[in-house]
């Protein structure tokens, strides 16, 4: 658990009578580009929720940077960066606005806010749609957004729920060089997928979950064990 | 003992970052604030207008005043619980579940309760447009009684933060646009009618004043309408009392029940 940056432990997460996460335990070690794989209802996306607070689990515990997510996930939110499954942008404001307006939620001081909106707009190539209105841009370009929203507040650690899904190749592989270079800077990624070329050129640990239990985890090679391809491990796996 | 720590727990998370919500949706008002106040500032004043004019012909004096003095305070009272109302149903519900933005607003350190509480000030910061243009008029067109009129902005903004509370807590339960229906005709409209504010509430019935004494609006409107006659009576006081209970009731509920719908 030490040096790690996310701690899950023993977490379940039930609706009902419907175990969405069955007693999961992993860590993340600071710096690490970790991905969790699964089939869809596989509970990917219940467990970043979870780590997001907003879903409450059943029983089992978070640490986040050492905090305890259930009491400190307001302090825990200054270091995270999010992005969610859907877009949310605001829609009637313009890029820049949206920018400025989610810094506003951490509290960053107006002369700071324009200075890492307008370097964010420009990293993620977004600096020509400044003034644009959310609601006219491409899906490729929402994406783009929403991550650059999300590294406002310049987290040590960035989660993203299959931020590429639906999105053509060049997209695609645009996000994938700038969150790749954001993990060369020091960022801890935490990202789901279920594209395995993705997982593969990306993930250097994960978890694959499958009905809410975590089936196999660790690296590339772990998993693989230079054997299977990654694709035909993760179809067994979709298969059962 | 539960119910008292969920309070404090409620306190305790509520920050000033309540005016980040209140801004972003002042910012996106901005852009659409014309068609915004013609339904906030004009539709008050047309009823002001046709029914003091209107009406007012027929209805010379109650208690001793005319017909369109006697329902300034009634409209203003009326036309902030409109505003209030409308921006917190329809307003919210579209930030809530259209456009999920207290989700993308809750990714960050801004609370539930910031979100509640930040949409309760825009919510009232609507209703004092809406009343305060009402009681501009008739200070100007002379319909304003009494200079204790003055202290009417000051129940106006907690006529504001009743209603957006009020209001907050039915969007909590809505399944959709819909279900709106529902409250504005049962209990928006039927406080427009019943609530004193065109007629005394002691002309009606007996067991109808019974259901009047249930109404928020009841209280306001008779504060304001006191005020304005320039009649400092202790009833000030206990309906003032009266209507701190009924934000306090509001207001918690409404953060309990949005938390246990965007929060599963």
């Amino acid at each position: 658990m030490q040096n790690s940056i996310v701690a899950v432990k023993n977490l379940t997460k039930a609706f009902n009578n419907f175990i969405a996460l069955n007693n999961i335990t992993f860590n993340i070690k600071s710096g690490d580009f970790f991905g969790l794989i699964g089939p869809n209802g596989a509970g990917k996306s219940t467990l970043l929720k979870i780590l997001y607070n907003l879903v409450i689990p059943t029983s089992g515990s978070v640490y986040i940077k050492g905090l305890n997510l259930k009491y400190d996930y307001k302090k825990i939110k200054y270091n995270l960066g999010i992005v969610p499954q859907d877009d949310n942008l605001d829609e009637d404001l313009n890029v820049f606005e949206n920018m400025i307006i989610y810094s506003m939620y951490f509290g960053i001081p107006r002369k700071e806010s324009m200075r890492r909106s307008d370097e964010l707009l420009n990293f993620f190539n977004l600096t020509e749609k400044k003034y644009s209105k959310a609601a006219n841009l491409s899906g490729g370009l929402r994406r783009r957004l929403m991550i650059a929203r999300a590294l406002i507040n310049n987290p040590t650690l960035i989660m993203l729920d299959e931020p590429t899904a639906g999105l053509d190749p060049e997209y695609r592989q645009n996000i994938w060089n700038k969150l790749q270079l954001l993990n060369k800077n020091g960022v801890t990624v935490l990202m789901s997928t279920h594209y395995m070329e993705e997982a593969e050129r990306l993930f250097k640990n994960m978890i694959i979950l499958n009905h809410g239990n975590i089936v196999l985890s660790g690296g590339i090679s772990d998993i693989t064990l230079n054997k299977k391809s990654l694709e035909e491990i993760f179809l067994d796996i979709a298969k059962k | 003992m539960k119910f008292i720590k969920k309070i404090k727990d409620i306190n305790s998370n509520l920050s000033l970052r309540s005016f980040t919500v209140f801004y972003r949706n002042f910012m996106v008002w901005l852009r659409y604030y014309k068609p915004g106040i013609i339904g906030d500032v004009l539709e008050p004043l047309l009823y002001l207008a046709a029914l003091g004019f209107g009406i007012g012909k027929f209805i010379h004096r109650i208690d001793g005043i005319s017909y369109v003095e006697y329902i300034v305070p009634g409209i203003i009272a009326s036309s902030s619980m409109y505003a209030a109302a409308f921006e917190s149903t329809f307003g919210a519900y579209t930030r809530m579940v259209t456009n999920g933005i207290y989700e993308a607003i809750l990714l960050t350190p801004v609370g539930i309760e910031d979100i509640v509480l930040g949409e309760i000030f825009w919510g009232t910061a609507k209703a004092f447009m809406s009343g305060i243009a009402v009681l501009m008029v008739g200070i100007i067109f002379g319909w304003v009684i009494s200079p204790l009129a003055l202290f009417i902005p000051i129940i106006i903004l907690l006529n504001g933060i009743l209603f957006s509370s009020l209001s907050l807590l039915i969007t909590s339960f809505s399944p959709s646009y819909d279900f709106f229906s529902y409250y504005f005709t049962i209990a928006i409209s039927t406080m427009f009618l019943f609530s004193g504010v065109f007629y005394p509430v002691s002309s009606l019935p007996y067991f109808v004043k019974y259901f009047v004494y249930l109404m928020p609006l009841y209280y306001t409107a008779h504060i304001m309408r006191l005020l304005d006659e320039g009649k400092l009576y202790p009833v000030i006081f206990v309906y003032f009392i009266i209507i701190i209970l009924f934000i306090l009731l509001f207001f918690y509920s409404s953060v309990f029940f949005i938390r246990k719908r965007v929060i599963k």
